[in-house]
């Protein structure tokens, strides 16, 4: 009888044991999985970053290859206006004949935003308009109302002709042609 | 005994291997964020120059307004404007202003200082600096030929 409990005993902490192995295993597999999704959402953060910013690049790329291809395009170019052909040189005059009908423009480039902005001589944030024409520092020629990328830049030539006693001469300042694309992320 | 201190490890792992994963993904999601750009580019300085030397300046000369390309010429020959203005210090004033205002030049800006250098065939025929000049810097130039004698126009811009 005595040995019949005995045994029944050591059976019962024979189960405890083992059950406290099996949750200890239980918590064991729930602490690994979890490290598994951590894991797993890190690489997945990654690459999801990875590729929003590669679509950022590429947009910015094609914008900084668009405004350098802009200043050279026959509607912004100075062309023979201002002596031979000049490299990144925008005829003022043009590109305020353009503004006027840039609804037609609107989806040539397929760009959000085109500004010109007067570097030196520095006339500050002063929009262009044909009353204050030469005397501003800001013409914006193309202002789509959507999310954009940040602007992407070159320096030019900005050059119109202006008058002295001594007769016309060809006046060109600094300033910088600026572009952005829209943001479809 | 035993187990419960066995299944305290177990719930401390755990606990432990969470807070781990957590810093780990903040980190990352900290570096991922962290723009690599850097602030200039060369495109940027080798437009700059070309730009630059298409400038209208106050000087005249027998033809108009000269311009950067004529004042390096009129000064590597110690001309002066019609209007007597010695055209090396129209030049070194006139290119200042361009740089500064191209680069917003300053302690607090991307751009810390910068250096400009126009050599006629070797010769240094003008050479200015401002700010602070560190190892870290971006370079471009630009050469040009008139009358026989070659002129390089050198920025150099320091962040």
């Amino acid at each position: 009888m005595y040995g019949m409990l005995k045994t029944k005993q050591k059976l019962k902490i024979k189960n405890k044991h083992g059950q406290l192995k099996i949750q200890q295993m239980i918590f064991m597999i729930l602490a690994v999985m979890f490290l598994f999704i951590l894991v797993a959402l890190f690489f997945l953060s990654i690459s999801l970053n990875k590729m929003k910013k590669e679509a950022t690049n590429l947009a910015e790329k094609n914008s900084m290859l668009l405004v350098s291809k802009l200043a050279n395009s026959p509607e912004f170019s100075c062309e023979n206006a201002f002596g031979s052909n000049k490299p990144n040189c925008i005829d003022f005059d043009k590109i305020m004949a353009l503004k006027k009908d840039i609804a037609k423009y609107s989806d040539f480039w397929g760009i959000a935003k085109i500004e010109i902005r007067k570097v030196y001589p520095n006339q500050g944030n002063v929009s262009c308009n044909t009353e204050n024409y030469p005397n501003c520092g800001d013409l914006k020629i193309l202002d789509k109302k959507v999310k954009v990328l940040p602007y992407s830049y070159t320096f030019v030539s900005l050059c119109r002709k202006e008058f002295s006693e001594t007769g016309p001469y060809n006046k060109c300042e600094l300033a910088r042609l600026m572009v952005s694309s829209q943001d479809r992320t | 005994m035993m187990n419960k201190k066995g299944q305290d490890e177990m719930v401390g792992f755990a606990i432990i291997s969470i807070i781990i994963g957590v810093i780990i993904l903040i980190v990352i999601g900290f570096m991922v964020n962290t723009t690599d750009k850097t602030n200039v580019q060369d495109y940027e300085i080798e437009s700059f120059i070309q730009t630059s030397l298409q400038y209208t300046t106050e000087c005249q000369d027998s033809f108009g307004f000269a311009s950067i390309t004529d004042l390096v010429i009129s000064c590597n020959r110690e001309e002066k404007c019609l209007n007597e203005k010695d055209s090396c210090e129209i030049l070194n004033s006139t290119l200042s202003g361009l740089v500064e205002n191209g680069w917003n030049v300053g302690e607090q800006s991307s751009v810390k200082g910068y250096e400009f250098d126009i050599k006629t065939g070797e010769q240094s025929t003008l050479n200015f600096k401002e700010g602070n000049q560190t190892a870290n810097y971006k370079s471009a130039f630009q050469t040009f030929a008139r009358n026989g004698e070659d002129y390089t126009i050198t920025l150099s811009l320091y962040s």
